[in-house]
This record gives C-alpha cells, structure tokens and sequence, in this order.
C-alpha cells in the first residue's frame, strides 16, 4: 500500500496515511532532512521542468515529501507557482495512472502498486458520471465541463462535441486527460493554506531557494514590445499567413496567438491585427486570447516550445540563432536584448492603436 | 407617469396580488430578492439583497408592497441577505436562459409589432428547448413567459448547478453555435487500401448528436430534396451554393445518387464535393437552429430573474409559468392577461395610440380621453403611452 500512496500522495488514503506515518509534520521538516530535500526538489522541478522529479526509493521520503511540498508552495503562497506546481503534480499522476491502465502484465498481484481506472474514478467520485460504452466512455456534461475547461483545443469545446441526452462521449485517452484535470483540481484545492510559523521556520532555506527560482522565470516573461521584425522565423511566417487571410489550422493559431499574448500584446490588439483575417471570427479569437492569458481559466498558457513547433511542421525558416535557442521566447528576447534600444519601434506605438491616451482623445 | 396614474397601478397591482396565489421557486429561502417600487421618474431603483426573511411571507408581502417589478436570484447563498456578493457565498445557481425579442435577429424592431415579435420568440424558445430536452437531457426544467418581450427558461437539473460562468459560457456557445468548426465534427480513420493502394483516410460526420447530427440532418434532407428533382432543377439548386460550377454540382449530384447511403451513414469522404457541401450545411445548421439567447443572463450566476406569478409592470401582463404541453398553444397576449383586469372598462388619457393587440381583440387607440377595458387602459399606462383621467 504504502508504494501505491507514494506513487499518487494526492488519494484520500495516502492522506490518511501522512497522518499515521507522521505524527506531527513540524518534527519531519525540522529532522528528515531527505524528507525535506524531496520536497524541495518536487517544487524547483515544478516550475522549471513541469515535472516533479525522481522518486525516491524509500516509499516513506517520497510519500511525506508531498505535504511538505505543499507547505512550501503555500509559504510562497503565488498563484503562478500554485497552478505550476499543481500542473507539474497532475502532469506527473497522468504519466504514472496512464502506464498503470496499459500495464497488462499477468503478474498483477494483489500487493500491486498499480492504479485502475475504476479506483480512480471512486476516488473523484465520477462513477455515475462516467460511463464505459463500446468505442470510449460518456461523461455526464455537469462534470465534462469543469473538467475540459483548461483543455486546449478547439475539439475540447462543447460546441464541437456530439452532446447527446446530457452526455458527452470521449475517447479514452481523453478520458485520462479529465482525471488528470481532476487530479490538478484536488491539488489546488486548499493551497495556500496558513502555515504555522513553527513549520515555516525550518523551510526559509528551501523558500528561498524557489523563490529565486520563480524570480529568473518571471524576468523572461516580462518582455512588453512588438516588433515584428525581429520574430523568430516560425512566428514571422505565421503572422504572414494571418495576414494573407490564410486559414491556420487550431496549433497554428494557438502558438502565435499564445506568443502575441506573451510579448504583451493586449486582446483587443490581437483581435484587431486579426481583424483583416475574415477566417478569424471576433468572439474565436477573444475567446482564444482570454484563454491563453488565463483570464478565462486558472491557467496561462505559454509559447510552445521549438520541439513542440516543429512536431506541428509550424518551424520554417530556422536560422543560426535558431540552432542555439530552445524556444520561440528565447530567439525574441535574445534579438531584442541585442538591438539598441532607441532603435525599437514598438508596432503599436507606430500604429498609433492600443496606445490608451491616443485612444481616449479620439474617442469623442 | 403621473402620480395618479401610479396609485392607481399600486392598487390594482394589490388586487391582483390579493386574489393570486403565487407559488415561490424551490429553496426560495436561499435566494436573494428585489423589487422596483413605483416611484417616480423614469429612473427606477431597485430594492436588492433581501433575503425571504426580511421580506415576510411572499403573498402578504406582494399585498403590503404591490411593486412594480419582482425578481429573485438564480443563486443559492448561505447568507442571501448580506450586503456584499462575497459576504453571501454563492452555493450553486439555476441554469437560466433568456430569449427577449430584442436580442432576436429575426425581430426588426420598429417594425414587427409585439405580437409578431412575441411570434418569433415563441420559435426560437421551441428551438431552445430541443437543446435543453434532447442534447443536455435537462429533466427540470420551467418554461416562463416573462410578462414583457420575451421567455425564461429556469433549468435545475441537480447536475449543473454547481457550474461556474465559464462553463456556463460554454452552454451559451454550444446553445448558440459559436465556435462550432466543420472540421471538430469530422472524425478521421485511416482505412487500408484495396490491393496495392495505399491506404487511404475515411471522414465521417459524427451523427449522434451535437451539431454533427444538426449538420447531417440539414445536409440529409437536401440530399433527399435533391434525388425528387429532375436533372436541370438539381443541377441549379447545387449550384446556387458558392463556388460550385458545373463541374461540381454534377459531381455532387453524381454522389447522391450512387452513395446515398454513404451519406447517412455520415460518410463525407464519398466525394470532394459532398465534403464541401456539408461543410456549408454545418454553417446553415448554425443559422437555423440556434438559438439566440441572452449570454450574460445564462453566465451570470448571481443574476436576479422575474418571478413567476408576478405583474410586469412595464406591460401589466403576469409573468406566467407555462406546462410543457400548453407552449404550443400559448398565446402571451390573450392567456397572461390578468383575470382581475378583465371585467370593466376604464377612462383614460391616451398620448400615443395606435393599434394594441390585446385579450385576443385588436384596438386602434386613438389620443386623448376614452373609455378602454382596463387591461388594455393598464398595458397603454404601464407603457408610459397613457395616464389615469384626472378624477
Ligand atoms: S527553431 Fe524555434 S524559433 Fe526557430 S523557427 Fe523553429 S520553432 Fe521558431
């Protein structure tokens, strides 16, 4: 048992468990230090990596690790490092319940550390809204929407789904795809809690230590300037292909609408440098932009990454900065950070629109 | 309005609420309430955050305050009398929709007259209610003529009412098929080719339900409509769609006659031609089968919603709950008709007349004093078109 809890700490049982094994968590934090170092890595890993990190072998570090873990989030107590961490976890859950449902070794026993579906599932209390049929599984709509809200893709909308008499049938990897929304939804919950100061006493070291961690990511994530000329090669071409009145298939438009967003744009500007697209509705792409933005949902989305382009074809164009940067984000930062700063010329500015002052005087 | 006209509204509105029994919706003591008094001036406050118990029972309080508007909350608050929405805390909320001839773009305001307008609603709260019946399965449901331009559809489906205004936002979009994209109902199978060709992808609409079944439905019957005509009359029909030629429609034609089947089957792979057909066909289902509905009513979960069994006091109509089976029938402005304003006539001074449909007669209102039956006196004063008789 103790192995399955440490594989998914977030199970009522394995809370139940926390309890009997630690009988007081400010006497773990402030002895066990591997306890603590897991817990540590849990959270640095998180924000950098989206993931959690090696397990430990001794199922016991492991399992306490996760409530120290979350004592530490909670120290910090940031909206962004609560939603990346609890993504990093739910992310992390998924990997593991998605190789338990695929295990179908005949050595199952019943000590086995493996999750089913239907344990799962009890354990969300979906059972009724959660059925199997011949090619996938219904899922009642009052439970499918929470559930699909931070889903990307316009497949995900319930516009686009074969609703019928108050079901919604899903594929069963997207079935997975909602528990792991529901697994991110029972790790959120209750963060930041208040964390007693004896117990916050012993962490300041590794609080610091994220803290550091999240300030380096919040600086690559301040650029606020739109200068077209100096997009990297994939998101130049993308624009070009808005602008030409192009239809962009949804991973097209995601990745330069989530890149505008990021740079700084606003939505109302992203709608208007969409506007001469008649294939971008209005509504689509502020729904889109409020999207990514998070302003609709718990969570931002950000630029994919080079991999993730060039698995959709959307890389064209590299070149050599290209070759050494790991992300879209990065070749723009670089080539900004580069030129002399007199010489940018935000678009907007030039445009003369999205400027608030502009705006309100011709506003009459 | 003038004083007089306005005590003369406060005491009818009392008589009313004298002799009406007025049913309160479920868990009304969680709810939130709020009137509109009659007092002056265009501009009217309304009276908010009350919780029943301040209020008293609902029937003497209709008699004690006879207001002009009554509504309470979709919401369910542990404390629906606190002042602030966060001290409330929201529990859960009715699904609510609204259809108001205003947001209707079939309504040509200043043209169509209330009675057409109230026509047109009427179509598109059926419309309505073949998405909440058949895709969401809603087995609560209470359908309410609003008393104004419009019905109310209160949904309370234990299942959605914990859902928060983004995902209600979805139901908006998915009601009004925004959103909706051909390509999200198409699903792609790879199918193995015959001998040695290689192995090709078959798209097939998803017919079960959602807009896929919509699509397919429109597209069906005009494929159906098209095999009744004669070779000239297809072949125009087809090619009134943009971007079909000759060539196309021929081929379309073509299709449909030697792979009807394939069609109904949601088979859209049967030829280039069918695709691009049935792509248009989802855009004609979207046009044709919303229904527009007023967004921010069904995704604000703390919004304040007409009772049922009150008086509008913009029309002197009742907001009436009507029986599933008595829709089709219902006619808002002979059936919500007030009783107690049907049995004598009235004078007033009319400033703008013309014709009013009303208890199942038409009158032409002309200006200045005359005798009416009262509720068409009252609809006339309610609308501000009318003031009581100086005594
Ligand atoms: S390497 Fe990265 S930045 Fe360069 S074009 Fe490809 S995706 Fe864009």
């Amino acid at each position: 048992m103790q192995r399955l809890h440490a594989r998914y700490p977030f199970l009522e049982a394995a809370r139940d468990a926390v309890a009997t094994e630690a009988v007081d968590l400010a006497t773990v934090v402030e002895q066990d230090g591997a306890v603590v170092d897991r817990a540590r890595e849990r959270v640095v890993t998180a924000v950098e990596d989206g993931e959690t990190g090696e397990p430990r072998r001794e199922p016991r570090v492991e399992l306490l690790s996760y409530p120290v873990a979350r004592v530490l989030v909670s120290m910090i107590g940031e909206r962004v490092l609560v939603r990346r961490y609890a993504r990093a976890e739910a992310a992390t859950a998924y990997e593991r319940f998605a190789a338990d449902f695929d295990d179908t070794t005949e050595l199952k026993s019943v000590q086995s550390t493996d999750l089913d579906l239907e344990t799962l599932l009890t354990e969300f209390d979906l059972t009724d809204a959660v059925q199997a049929t011949a090619d996938g599984y219904r899922v009642g709509v009052g439970t499918y929407l929470p559930l699909a809200e931070d889903q990307w893709g316009d497949e995900w909308r319930l516009v686009n789904r074969s609703l019928t008499d108050g079901d919604v049938p899903v594929t069963e990897d997207e079935l997975r795809s909602l528990l792991r929304e529901a697994v991110r939804g029972r790790i959120e919950d209750g963060l930041p809690f208040d964390v007693p100061d004896v117990i916050a006493a012993s962490l300041e070291d590794e609080a610091d230590e994220v803290r550091e961690v999240l300030a380096e990511l919040d600086l690559t994530r301040e650029i606020d300037t739109v200068v077209p000329d100096l997009f990297p090669p994939c998101m130049k071409a993308l624009l070009d292909d808005i602008q030409k009145g192009e239809h962009l298939p949804h991973h097209s438009r995601f990745a330069i609408t989530a890149f505008l967003a990021n740079i700084g744009m606003s939505t109302d500007e992203i709608v208007d440098l969409y506007r001469v697209n008649s294939t971008f509705g209005e509504d689509m792409t502020r729904y889109q932009t409020d999207h990514i933005r998070g302003d609709t949902s718990p969570t931002e989305y950000s630029t994919p990454s080079c991999a993730t382009m060039q698995s959709y074809g959307d890389c064209v164009n590299k070149d050599d900065l290209c070759e050494r940067i790991p992300h879209p984000m990065a070749y723009y930062e670089e080539r900004i950070d580069d030129a002399d700063d007199d010489d940018l010329e935000d678009w907007r500015e030039g445009e003369g629109e999205g400027d608030d002052a502009e705006q309100s005087a011709s506003g009459d | 309005m003038e004083e007089r006209t306005r005590a003369y509204l406060r005491g009818r509105f009392r008589d009313h609420y004298r002799r009406t029994e007025i049913t309160p919706p479920p868990a009304a003591n969680e709810r939130e309430w709020g009137f509109i008094p009659w007092t002056e001036g265009p501009d009217t406050t309304m009276v908010r955050h009350r919780s029943l118990l301040e209020l008293g029972d609902l029937s003497e309080f209709l008699v004690r305050k006879r207001p002009r508007h009554v509504y309470f909350s979709a919401g369910r608050f542990r404390d629906p009398g606190a002042s602030s929405m966060a001290a409330k805390d929201w529990q859960s909320a009715d699904l609510v929709f609204d259809l108001d001839a205003d947001h209707l773009p079939s309504v040509t305001l200043g043209e169509d007259s209330y009675a057409e307008m109230l026509a047109k609603c009427k179509d598109a709260l059926l419309r309505l209610l073949d998405f909440l019946e058949d895709d969401f399965g809603f087995e609560d449901l209470e359908v309410v003529f609003s008393g104004g331009r419009g019905y109310h559809v209160h949904v309370r489906d234990e299942s959605v009412l914990h859902l928060e205004r983004e995902h209600r936002r979805e139901i908006v979009d998915y009601v009004r098929g925004i959103g909706m994209e051909y390509e999200e109902l198409i699903e792609t199978e790879t199918v193995a080719g015959l001998g040695r060709k290689t192995p090709t992808e078959r798209r097939t609409l998803e017919i079960d339900g959602g807009w896929g079944k919509r699509t397919h439905d429109h597209l069906l019957a005009f494929v159906d409509d098209l095999l009744e005509m004669d070779e000239d009359d297809a072949l125009d029909r087809l090619q009134e769609f943009d971007g079909f030629g000759e060539g196309k429609a021929q081929a379309a034609l073509n299709a449909a006659r030697n792979n009807r089947e394939g069609i109904e089957s949601g088979n859209v792979t049967v030829h280039t031609a069918i695709s691009q057909l049935a792509e248009r066909f989802a855009s004609r289902a979207v046009e044709r089968d919303n229904a527009p509905i007023d967004e921010p009513v069904t995704t604000d979960t703390n919004r304040l919603i007409r009772l049922p069994g009150s008086l509008h006091g913009g029309s002197g109509l009742e907001t009436m709950r009507l029986e599933r089976d008595a829709i089709a029938d219902f006619d808002p402005l002979v059936d919500a008709v007030p009783e107690t304003f049907t049995n004598h006539e009235i004078t007033v001074d009319v400033s703008r007349g013309g014709e009013v449909e009303l208890g199942g007669d038409s009158f032409t209102v002309t200006e200045g004093d005359q005798s009416l039956p009262e509720y068409v006196a009252v609809f006339l004063m309610a609308r501000g078109r009318a003031e009581k008789e100086k005594e």
